[in-house]
């Protein structure tokens, strides 16, 4: 099976630190992979460094066996990569609806004189253009939120935004950085099912960094890890759950146990 | 009365002071003579019960964080169809107030300018008295000022017989003022619960059919302003007897601004369009009814619309900060110019000859000019646009400052080709059908009542095309940019593209503006085209409303308009607008008439972030499966920074 994402040997350096180091990874054609590592670990800048907004030292990311080094952000969008961000970045006074409408943008085609003009075809774009931002927003649960300027969004729902945003592109691969994050139960469960879906339903192949291991262990097929910039294990939930590197870049070499012990007191 | 109200009032009192300050420094009482300080005290009671609204209208505002779209959510507003429901609403929040609170309020700060201004009029009263010379440009204004405040002649005033009861007097009537501004408040919604005969009456009135009075009353005050100009245009009519011209003015600069506020207050759909055409019947009638004076000015007025409309592209819809916007105006004027005018350069009469044109006649005419006019400014646009791409902000505004002055330079420098500072002269006028504009009406349309009009189509031009490029995928492409410039290239907006076109057409509509311009004043020379003009076109957005035309169609008004009607105290302009300035910042910080998105406040998003993750966080349940999870060998979350 060809990968639809191939990352070869990318290094990505700040000053004296090497964010990222030499990582290799391949990503399967309508899978979900999770990122996890310790914080600081480089998972957000090899994110980065997939859509464009870090040019890696070295090395080469193949998307669907093109490569997408030396790219600007807006054209690896518009081969098929989206993203959304840890700490959220929505267009802050906009609706929940423009925010998708933006999410479009590339691809809409009508031109300047015809917004302008508002000839019938423009006209006939935009309103399919907000038709499947309404059923965007309806798919990631918002409907209904349309006309919400999206910071008097609840947090939670926000992401969720994020989400609808990034897929008006139109995407195949979905970069999610910490979808969960702040999330309570309910939320996260939701979130879950959502990545499900957008796999099952749209078919997107979906690469998610996660800090909640109930959420990782549940919802990948299979899962890398990175320490200090370095890939140190990859394989499915369970191969990487038991993988001693793993749990030595987490917990440190004594605490290890020390800590186990006490998390499961708990 | 809680402590935080009382210094409440009496700040409230202090910007009433500011205002009033302001509106003698130019020298309004002086105008307005013997009944001016009830005037002042009426402007004063005015402005604390908008004061009283909005304090009673605040937690309303915040506890709705949707969008306010409509004009009548803005408080101090609400005689639009939206006021009846809101009282109730209103009525609600309020019952925790007392009765007297507002009264004691109004009349709190009411104290403190009255008593502002009797300490401010006695003094300068005292110098005058004892002979003391005042700076001689304040001599010219300051006794006719001082004297219509104490409401005596200013000889009395030299003669120090001017009565302590006087400036008592003045204090009492401020402070009369306030409590006026706080009945009024609390009859509207404040002490309801307490004044109970005034809850039954206007429940029994019907809120609906006094709102609705007093909108169709606003409604037709710019209409009844028009007729008033029109038949003071009459032979052998004249206003109040005196300054006929500046009344005038004055009175079409208000209609226009009204104009505005009465399209607010219509009813969308039916009603709306029919006001709609009623105004613009009425507006484009305009430029057949001034005269020459007052045309000028309102040219000048739209001329600087255009200007603001295309600067509020690059600074309110793309968020790109342009303080060098006048070269682009520049540039129209000196393409016209050259092509129009009998000047001609060494260098252009020699290849005009070459080329078998004779170099004495005018080029091209005002109409074949225009498109070349507005290609060259949009190239001018560009042209500054690259290399500015990659700066934000102040270095932003830096690099555009000086290429506003390097423009200018330019033209005042390279004589040979643009006559350095004796300009260009004898630029040729528009022409309608072939002929002057006065023939084809028969002397209905004066030459400059036929460039207000220009400008009048122009500027309604402009506005179409701005708004409709705003309201497309561009505008959004534009407002992301403003939000966040690298998620909205990461979401698949081109920056680069993005960018120069916002820059390319801020600069059209300015090269469309500085072609007018240039045709306007005849001669052009090259200080006609300072940074002023730059900061004027964006003091008039901010004041307007950033993003919203119809608030820069005010924001002219404001600061285009009104200076010719104080022509008499030239000296005060930039001290006037500084303060103009800051008293509309501080009133209505988001301008006069604020574009939607503009209205809603939001936190920085950074913070908000900040703000709301950690708390999630800290309570979150999820962490207690983590940590069995883990038990199982998988890993451990840190806390997040
Ligand atoms: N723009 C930057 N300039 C300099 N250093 C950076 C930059 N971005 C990230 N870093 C550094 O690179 C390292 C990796 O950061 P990164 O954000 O990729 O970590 P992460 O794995 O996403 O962590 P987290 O779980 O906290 O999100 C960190 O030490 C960080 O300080
Ligand atoms: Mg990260």
């Amino acid at each position: 099976m060809t990968a639809l994402l191939s990352i070869q040997q990318v290094t990505k350096v700040f000053g004296g630190l090497t964010a990222v180091d030499s990582v290799d990874l391949d990503i399967a054609e309508r899978s979900i992979t999770s990122l996890i590592g310790p914080n600081g670990a480089g998972k957000t800048t090899l994110f980065n460094c997939m859509t464009g907004l870090h040019r890696p030292e070295g090395g080469e990311i193949l998307f669907s066996g093109r490569s997408l080094i030396g790219l600007r952000p807006d054209e690896i969008i518009d081969r098929g990569v989206a993203r959304t961000y840890q700490n959220i970045r929505l267009f802050g006074r906009m609706t929940a609806l423009e925010n998708v409408l933006v999410g479009q943008h590339l691809r809409l085609q009508a031109s300047h004189w015809s917004a302008v003009l508002r000839t019938s075809r423009q006209q006939a774009e935009e309103r399919a253009a907000r038709e499947f931002g309404r059923e965007l927003l309806d798919f990631v649960g918002l409907s209904g939120r349309e006309e919400v300027v999206s910071t008097n969004l609840p947090y939670g729902d926000q992401r969720l935004l994020e989400v609808a945003r990034a897929l008006g592109s139109r995407p195949s691969l979905l970069l999610l950085d910490e979808p969960a994050a702040g999330m309570n139960p309910s939320e996260t469960d939701s979130m879950m099912d959502l990545v499900h879906r957008l796999r099952d339903e749209k078919g997107i192949t979906v690469f998610l960094i996660e800090h909640d291991m109930k959420v990782v262990m549940s919802i990948s097929e299979s899962v890398a890890v990175l320490d200090y910039g370095e890939k140190i294990a990859e394989g499915t939930p369970e191969e990487v759950r038991s993988n001693a590197r793993v749990i030595e870049a987490y917990l440190g070499p004594e605490v290890a146990v020390q800590e186990a012990a006490v998390k499961a007191v708990h | 009365m809680p402590l935080e109200t009382a210094t409440g009032a009496v700040r409230t009192g202090l910007i009433a002071f500011a205002f009033l300050s302001y509106l003698i420094l130019i020298g309004i009482p002086g105008r307005i003579g013997g009944p001016a300080l009830p005037v002042l005290a009426l402007i004063a009671a005015l402005f604390f019960w908008l004061k009283l609204r909005r304090e009673s209208n605040e937690p309303s505002r915040e506890a709705t964080g949707q969008r306010q779209d409509s004009f009548d959510d803005k408080p101090g507003w609400e005689i639009g169809p939206r006021a009846a429901s809101k009282g109730s609403r209103l009525r609600d929040l309020l019952h925790t107030h007392s009765g007297t609170a507002p009264i004691l309020y109004g009349l709190l700060a009411g104290l403190t300018t009255g008593l502002l201004i009797a300490i401010v009029s006695g003094i300068f009263a005292a110098a005058m008295g004892n002979g003391i010379a005042i700076q001689p440009v304040l001599d010219k204004i300051v006794p006719l000022n001082v004297a219509a405040l104490i409401g005596v002649s200013p000889g009395q005033i030299a003669q120090s017989d001017v009565s302590f009861i006087r400036f008592i007097f003045q204090v009492l009537l401020f402070a009369g003022a306030g409590v006026l501004a706080g009945l009024t408040a609390a009859g509207g919604g404040y002490g309801l619960k307490q004044a109970a005969f005034l809850d039954r009456l206007t429940t029994h009135l019907s809120g609906a059919t006094l709102t609705s009075a007093g909108r169709f009353a606003g409604m037709a005050l710019p209409f009844v302003l028009l007729a008033y100009i029109a038949w003071l245009g009459l032979p052998g009519v004249t206003a109040f007897g005196t300054n006929e011209g500046t009344v005038r003015l004055l009175l079409t600069l208000i209609a226009t601004g009204s104009g505005l506020f009465t399209l607010r207050l219509s009813r969308p759909g039916r009603e709306q369009m029919a006001v709609a055409v009623l105004l613009g019947l009425g507006v484009f009638s305009m430029p057949f009814i001034l005269d020459q004076f007052q045309n000028s000015v309102m040219g000048l007025v739209f001329i600087f619309v255009m200007m603001g409309l295309g600067l509020n592209i690059v600074v309110g819809y793309a968020g790109l900060l342009d303080l060098g916007y006048v070269a682009f105006f520049a540039i129209g004027a000196y393409t016209y110019a050259f092509l129009s005018a009998p000047f001609s350069s060494p260098y252009i009469s020699g290849l005009l000859i070459l080329l078998g044109i004779s170099p004495e006649s005018p080029l091209l005419g005002y109409w074949m000019a225009l498109p070349v006019a507005m290609l060259t400014a949009a190239v001018g646009g560009i042209l500054l646009g690259i290399p500015v791409l990659r700066l934000r902000g102040d270095y932003l505004a830096i690099v555009t400052l000086g290429f506003g002055e390097i423009i200018r330079l330019f033209m005042l420098n390279l004589g040979e080709l643009t006559n350095g500072p004796r300009g260009i002269l004898e630029i040729s006028q528009p022409a309608l059908f072939g002929h002057t504009p006065v023939d084809v009406t028969f002397g209905l349309l004066s030459s400059q009542g036929w460039i207000f009009l220009l400008a009048l189509v122009s500027s309604a031009l402009v506005a179409f095309v701005a708004t409709r490029l705003n309201e497309s995928r561009l505008g959004r492409a534009w407002f992301a940019m403003q939000e966040d410039e690298d998620v909205a290239e990461a979401t698949g907006v081109h920056l680069v593209r993005t960018k120069l076109l916002a820059f390319a057409i801020g600069a059209t509509f300015a090269g469309m503006a500085g072609q007018l311009y240039a045709a306007r004043q005849i001669n052009i020379f090259p200080e006609n085209f300072s940074l002023f003009v730059s900061i004027d076109a964006l003091a008039l957005i901010i004041v307007g409303g950033i993003g919203s035309p119809a608030g820069i169609v005010l924001g002219a008004l404001a600061l285009k308009g009104l200076p010719e009607v104080l022509r008499g105290v030239d000296e005060y302009r930039i001290v006037t607008f500084a303060a103009l300035l800051v008293i509309m910042m501080i009133v209505r910080p988001d301008g006069i008439l604020p574009s939607a998105r503009r209205r809603i406040q939001s936190p920085d998003p950074e913070e908000a972030g900040a703000a709301g993750e950690p708390e999630l966080r800290e309570e979150d349940p999820g962490l207690r499966e983590n940590g069995e999870a883990l038990a199982k060998g998988a890993g451990v979350r840190e806390e997040d920074p």
